[in-house]
């Protein structure tokens, strides 16, 4: 049964559907809460609750659209909700054009000595996530659904719901933000040839 | 010599947005042309992508069972539910429609009988008002059964609250 077909079938209150599109997108969507919670048991009630929205607002979930975005979307609100109640710091929003985010750009412009090279995998992957994990959640989020989700950037604008030119703007600031705090922790280590 | 710099770092921030594909098909044109002639370049754009990868590559983390089993339940509860209320929706609907057809085909079928409201006083009036209470009786049991379903799916509400 397709995407399309179980969307269908849940909307008509089919249980095979439920489980179906539970099973398909369960790994994803723990991941992507895991990113803007950080905490295992939050994402793991979170994950709970985005389930159980589903089922509550599937009926109005219009078809022409992608179920996809939809339902980051919301579990996204369910997430920043609950950041709203416990965690109000970590919303905080980056500096628009701050001259951190300008400094952090031009640093990286400039000749900078190549950072990591022949680390093992498992510790790059460690630094990375531990790197992802420092920034705010609006970065991070959109760093998540870009690269680990592969979510088109139509897709993240509307799990989002900002302009596509807010997206391209954080996806950028993203990457300049995690690669100098990357390259200022492991002065001396070259990623080059690890992709 | 300084258009050649300018162009340069024009490239170089537009380099991160590349690897994460959110380039527009100029700006991608710009930047191929760019790193034809530019080691230093492509070499940056090859440590972004070294980023990107890495990134695409990160671990997923994954729910246990119980979680997505507890979730699970819960979703096909809700899932339920709110089936049953959309069927109770339509039910009560149709009945509060068959209750109006009732109500409006007695007034009709009163009419026809009796030849208007004036020949309830005639002699075949015993008649026709038992008809028009038969019917009448039928729309206020019909409007009885909607009350008690509603009132018990209020109730069943209530107790999910």
């Amino acid at each position: 049964m397709g995407l399309e077909n179980e969307v269908a079938q849940l909307r008509r209150g089919d249980l095979d559907a439920l489980s179906a599109l539970l099973l398909r997108y369960q790994n994803r969507l723990y991941r992507y809460l895991l990113r803007i919670v950080h905490e295992q048991a939050e994402a793991e009630d979170l994950f709970q609750q985005t389930w159980v929205r589903v089922a509550e607002r599937i009926s109005q979930f219009d078809m022409r659209r992608s179920f996809e975005p939809w339902l980051f979307a919301l579990a996204r609100n369910l997430a920043i909700d609950h950041l709203r109640r416990v965690r109000p710091s970590s919303l905080d929003e980056p500096a628009g054009t701050t001259e951190s985010d300008i400094t952090a750009g031009e640093r990286l412009a400039s000749n900078q000595p190549p950072v990591l090279d022949g680390i093992l995998e498992r510790e790059r992957a460690e630094r990375l996530a531990s790197a992802l994990e420092t920034l705010p959640v609006s970065y991070r989020e959109v760093l998540s659904l870009r690269f680990e989700e592969e979510m088109k950037l139509e897709e993240i604008a509307e799990v989002l719901a900002v302009p596509l030119s807010t997206v391209k703007t954080r996806l950028r600031r993203g990457l300049e933000r995690m690669r100098l705090t990357l390259e200022s922790k492991y002065p001396g280590e070259d990623w080059k040839g690890q992709n | 010599m300084d258009r050649q710099m300018d162009s340069h770092e024009q490239i170089r921030k537009l380099l991160a947005l590349a690897v994460a594909g959110a380039l527009g098909s100029e700006e991608e044109q710009f930047v191929a042309r760019h790193l034809e002639i530019c080691d230093e370049c492509s070499d940056e754009l090859e440590r972004w992508r070294a980023l990107a990868g890495g990134l695409r590559r990160l671990p997923t983390p994954q729910p246990s069972a119980a979680v997505v089993e507890r979730a699970r339940a819960q979703a096909e509860s809700r899932l339920t539910e709110e089936m049953e209320h959309v069927w109770h929706r339509v039910v009560m609907l149709s009945l509060v429609l068959y209750a109006w057809i009732l109500t409006s085909l007695t007034w009709y079928l009163f009419r026809l009988i009796t030849g208007g409201l004036l020949a309830r006083f005639e002699p075949g009036f015993n008649h026709s008002w038992l008809l028009f209470a038969a019917f009448t009786s039928l729309v206020w049991a019909t409007g009885g059964v909607a009350a008690v379903l509603l009132g018990r799916h209020r109730q069943q509400e209530r107790k999910m609250a």
